[in-house]
């Protein structure tokens, strides 16, 4: 065992004592109704929304008025609870409110949990029935989804490692890690099965692509992992979803890839909003944050040689392997490439962080690629 | 950073240049002929879906997952074809009984069927159409509170494991990023009942948070799956179904119905991961029986935390007249034994059958008996 | 006409009710269970098994025991017990807090939950709120006893 209770339970007569004879005479304590607790009075702003959390931010009891250094609970108490001696140390990493937050935290949570579908049975498999695709769109979406159900675990493993390293008092944080976990373990397992209904199976493991999950996971804080996973992975894997319904070879892709862009844009939306929160409120962290954008830019730079996704997805854009197709396919690609990196500078800028693209190598390679697909005649 | 890529790429030759040719039309297509298994997988039962179930079937299923997973430490899909050179995620949970259980695939797709969202599934408004008289409403706040303790450590247990497990146990992590979510949703009901209700929250548990930081913090996956998953899953159903039945407000039961599903499938995987791991692993058998040996004090912390007994006594009596207090006494005390009884029937059922005779618990209840 | 409990007629005709009603049931999600309805009359028993898969009530037979190894669980209790249920259903358009099963049977003393494996009686929880919508459609029923 880690840790061990300061005491056994089954030895401790006192307390042995004390709740048998509650049981037997029914005499009590009490001493927990006078808890120097906060009375409160929520009303649900919006009946049609139903008891939000929003509706509880009140008083301790509410997310505004958490101290960007949470000193009082260190414990399993839930924020605005009497905190009494004795409780154990839950042991939090992070008990800073600007290295979690994001604007509308409590707003994505409740946006997941009205929003979350089911890989089971809101897909219309049946409708795969009878279609067979050409066998270069078949390998190449097998392919397409081999990767994508590769990468999406990896969206659960590394915020759920973070969850209970959090202060207990960062509920709604917690409460957003939780329902995104759930979101990525639909999102591989509805990749997964699509592959798996294709004919083909799943393709091929992308080496290189692992890598930056490796990185993504072994952060050395929750603004670096944050900003790795929720704006730059995420972010790409969003405009990759967009590509992909428009890509789609059936109505069935099409509704996945709309289910899924969803929650990724939610996960995206949290991203930006604690990037924001982290630049304002923690402006120490800026520099740090560049030297991990650095080193998530250069993995990015690694996906460049991911042949197996990028020729899959040529031959997905193009509809075929012969030169007229993967000439299409190259300039989609070109496109979807080049939108995949303004799409990163703007979140970057928007956020809060204009300078990126003086520092970053990433920025020029996106410079020079705008500047040969103009030349190409290819529009983004 | 705890990570640096192998190079920096940004410099890399090979890199750029792999990346060029593609660009330029001279695709490898390394890809195109992977050496994996074809399969176009169907639903069984149209109504159902395609469930995980059915395409549990050759180098893809999950009966086919070996007890000892050696050939993979990276986050590749199971089944698909592993090339170059993959990273090592650092795993420490790669022995399938560490982490099985027969029904986590049933488990998962049942989870995802029988959602519920606490913002809007429940009637808030009929709390404040029919208050509670004061005392009742507080017993109510505080159990609840008791109650957000619990669910706070049942989030913490899926979610501190879940990247420490290979990943070719999809399912199983799968069913854990569930587990996370109806720990959430359970949360947010309770804190939303208790502060809903206008008394605010109540006291935190000094005895109820060691025992469940005990448990939380088992060194081994097993061992705190028994605990959380079995345990505290167990006890915490027991709760739900007594609160419903003794329930104040309308408001109350449906919270309760709800809950009761979702620790009941808890209790389904705490189960049958232990009847897995002693099926497989029998040797264990006796390292089991000292963990709970040791372990199983933390459920007498819950069972009689004042903040959990005295609300309870509350709940059921209904008030704290005397009469009330003492039918209330005489349901919790009833409660306290079923808590027991059905801890030691799922703990036999899973294996260890002579536990009950050696535990110190069955004693510690029968006094409840003795001094009636 | 009036349907008598207990009897195969009165599941069946849930039964119809539940397939009328799929939106809620399919709202629920899937319930996955075969459980036994033991009804005390007059000092013997009438016993039945109830057997639901995804959304529905696939199968109802009378039998002359259950096999407790065969089903998740039993709920049985004295037909008093269960027309005082039915007829709050009638009367209130479902079970309320005194009469519905969760509390007719936590403690076993009015109802009574029997399983052979606990990991069925859980079934009886994972699946509570179908099963007691199941139970409430007896308000859309005449019952005769």
């Amino acid at each position: 065992m880690a840790y061990l209770s300061t005491t056994d339970f089954t030895e401790d007569k006192d307390f042995i004592d004390k709740w048998l004879y509650t049981i037997r005479t029914g005499e009590m304590d009490l001493s927990w109704m006078k808890s120097a607790t906060e009375k409160i009075n929520p009303e649900e702003a919006n009946p049609r929304r139903g008891l939000t959390y929003r509706d509880l931010n009140l008083g301790t009891y509410g997310y505004t008025d958490i101290p960007e250094k949470v000193r009082a609970n260190r414990s399993y108490a839930p924020r605005g609870a009497e905190i009494p001696d004795g409780v154990p140390d839950a042991q939090p990493w992070v008990s800073r409110k600007s290295e979690v937050w994001a604007f509308n935290t409590e707003s994505y949570y409740e946006e997941a949990m009205s929003r979350q579908w089911n890989a089971t049975t809101d897909i219309p498999w049946d409708r795969l029935d009878g279609i067979e695709l050409p066998e270069v769109t078949g390998k190449a979406l097998s392919q397409l989804m081999t990767f994508l159900t590769e990468v999406e675990m990896i969206a659960t493993d590394t915020p759920a490692m973070w969850l209970p390293r959090l202060n207990p008092d960062f509920i709604e944080v917690r409460a957003f890690i939780a329902a995104q976990a759930m979101d990525e373990a639909r999102h591989a397992e509805v990749f997964r099965k699509r592959a798996l209904t294709t004919g083909w199976g799943l393709m091929q493991a992308s080496s290189i692509n692992e890598m930056a999950l490796k990185h993504l996971r072994d952060a050395d804080s929750f603004s670096e992992m944050s900003v790795a996973l929720h704006l730059v992975a995420e972010g790409n894997i969003l405009t990759l979803f967009r590509f992909s319904e428009y890509l789609s070879p059936t109505d069935v892709d099409k509704k996945i890839f709309r289910l899924v862009m969803q929650d990724e844009a939610r996960h995206v939306g949290y991203g930006m909003q604690h990037f924001k929160y982290v630049l304002e409120h923690f402006p120490e962290k800026r520099e740090v944050l560049h030297a991990h954008l650095d080193e998530a830019e250069n993995i990015s730079f690694a996906g460049a040689a991911a042949t197996e996704l990028t020729e899959s997805f040529i031959i997905l854009a193009g509809g075929g392997l012969k030169k007229e197709n993967i000439d299409q396919g190259i300039r989609v690609t070109t496109q979807f490439n080049l939108k995949q990196m303004q799409e990163h500078f703007e979140r970057l800028d928007k956020c809060g962080m204009p300078e990126r693209k003086e520092r970053s190598k990433l920025y020029k390679l996106y410079e020079m690629g705008r500047a040969a697909a103009e030349n190409a005649g290819i529009k983004l | 950073m705890a990570f640096y890529a192998d190079k920096d790429y940004t410099v890399d030759e090979t890199v750029l240049e792999a990346a060029q040719k593609v660009m330029q039309g001279h695709l490898s297509l390394n890809w195109y002929e992977a050496k994996t298994e074809r399969i176009a997988g169907r639903a069984s039962d149209p109504r159902r879906g395609l469930t995980y179930q059915d395409l549990d079937v050759g180098s893809y299923g999950y009966t086919n997952i070996p007890e000892d997973v050696r050939t993979s430490q990276s986050m590749v899909s199971r089944g698909s074809e592993k090339v170059g050179k993959l990273p090592d995620m650092g795993y420490v949970v790669n022995r399938k009984s560490d982490v099985w259980s027969d029904n986590v695939a049933e488990l998962y797709e049942e989870d995802k069927a029988r959602r519920w969202v606490p913002a809007t599934d429940i009637a808030w408004n009929e709390l404040h159409a029919h208050p509670l008289a004061p005392e009742l409403e507080m017993a109510c706040a505080q159990l609840y509170t008791l109650l957000q303790e619990c669910q706070i450590v049942s989030m913490d247990f899926p979610s501190k494991w879940v990247a420490l497990i290979n990943q070719d146990f999809l399912e199983q992590k799968s069913w854990m990023c569930a587990q996370m979510l109806d720990a959430s949703r359970l949360f947010e009901v309770f804190r939303k009942r208790a502060l809903y209700g206008g008394a605010g929250l109540g006291r935190a548990s000094v005895t109820a948070e060691q025992g469940l930081k005990e448990w939380l913090w088992a060194d081994q996956f097993p061992q705190g799956s028994v605990s959380i998953n079995l345990s505290l899953a167990g006890f915490l159903l027991v709760v739900y179904r007594q609160v419903a039945a003794f329930a104040p407000t309308k408001v109350d039961r449906e919270i309760m119905r709800y809950a009761m599903q979702d620790a009941a499938r808890q209790t389904a995987y705490g189960l049958g991961q232990l009847r897995y791991h002693l099926k497989h692993r029998p040797l264990e058998a006796s390292a089991m029986e000292g963990y709970l040996d040791h372990t199983e004090h933390a459920l007498l912390g819950l069972i009689g935390s004042p903040e959990l007994l005295e609300p309870m006594i509350i709940i059921c009596g209904g008030g704290l007249e005397k009469a009330q207090v003492d039918k209330g006494r005489i349901a919790t005390a009833k409660f306290i034994r079923l808590v027991v009884r059905e801890y030691m029937e799922r703990i036999a059922a899973a294996g260890l059958a002579g536990h009950a005779k050696r535990s110190r618990i069955p004693a510690m209840i029968d006094r409840i008996s003795a001094a009636r | 006409m009036a349907i008598s409990f207990p009897s195969t007629e009165y599941f069946e005709a849930l039964k119809a009710q539940m397939a009328a009603n799929e939106e809620k049931f399919r709202r629920l999600g899937f319930i996955d269970t075969t459980f036994g309805v033991s009804v005390g009359v007059n000092g013997k028993a009438r016993n039945f098994v109830l057997e639901f898969e995804v959304f529905d009530l696939k199968k109802v037979s009378e039998v002359p025991a259950i096999d407790l190894k065969k089903v998740d669980f039993q709920i049985e209790g004295d037909s008093r017990v269960w027309r005082e249920m039915i007829e709050n259903i009638r009367r209130n358009g479902e079970a309320d807090s005194a009469h519905d099963l969760n509390t007719l049977a936590h403690f076993g003393e009015r109802l009574k939950i029997v399983y052979d494996d606990p990991d069925g009686h859980d079934k009886l929880y994972r699946f509570m709120e179908s099963i007691q919508e199941f139970f409430d459609l007896s308000s859309k029923l005449e019952v005769s006893f």
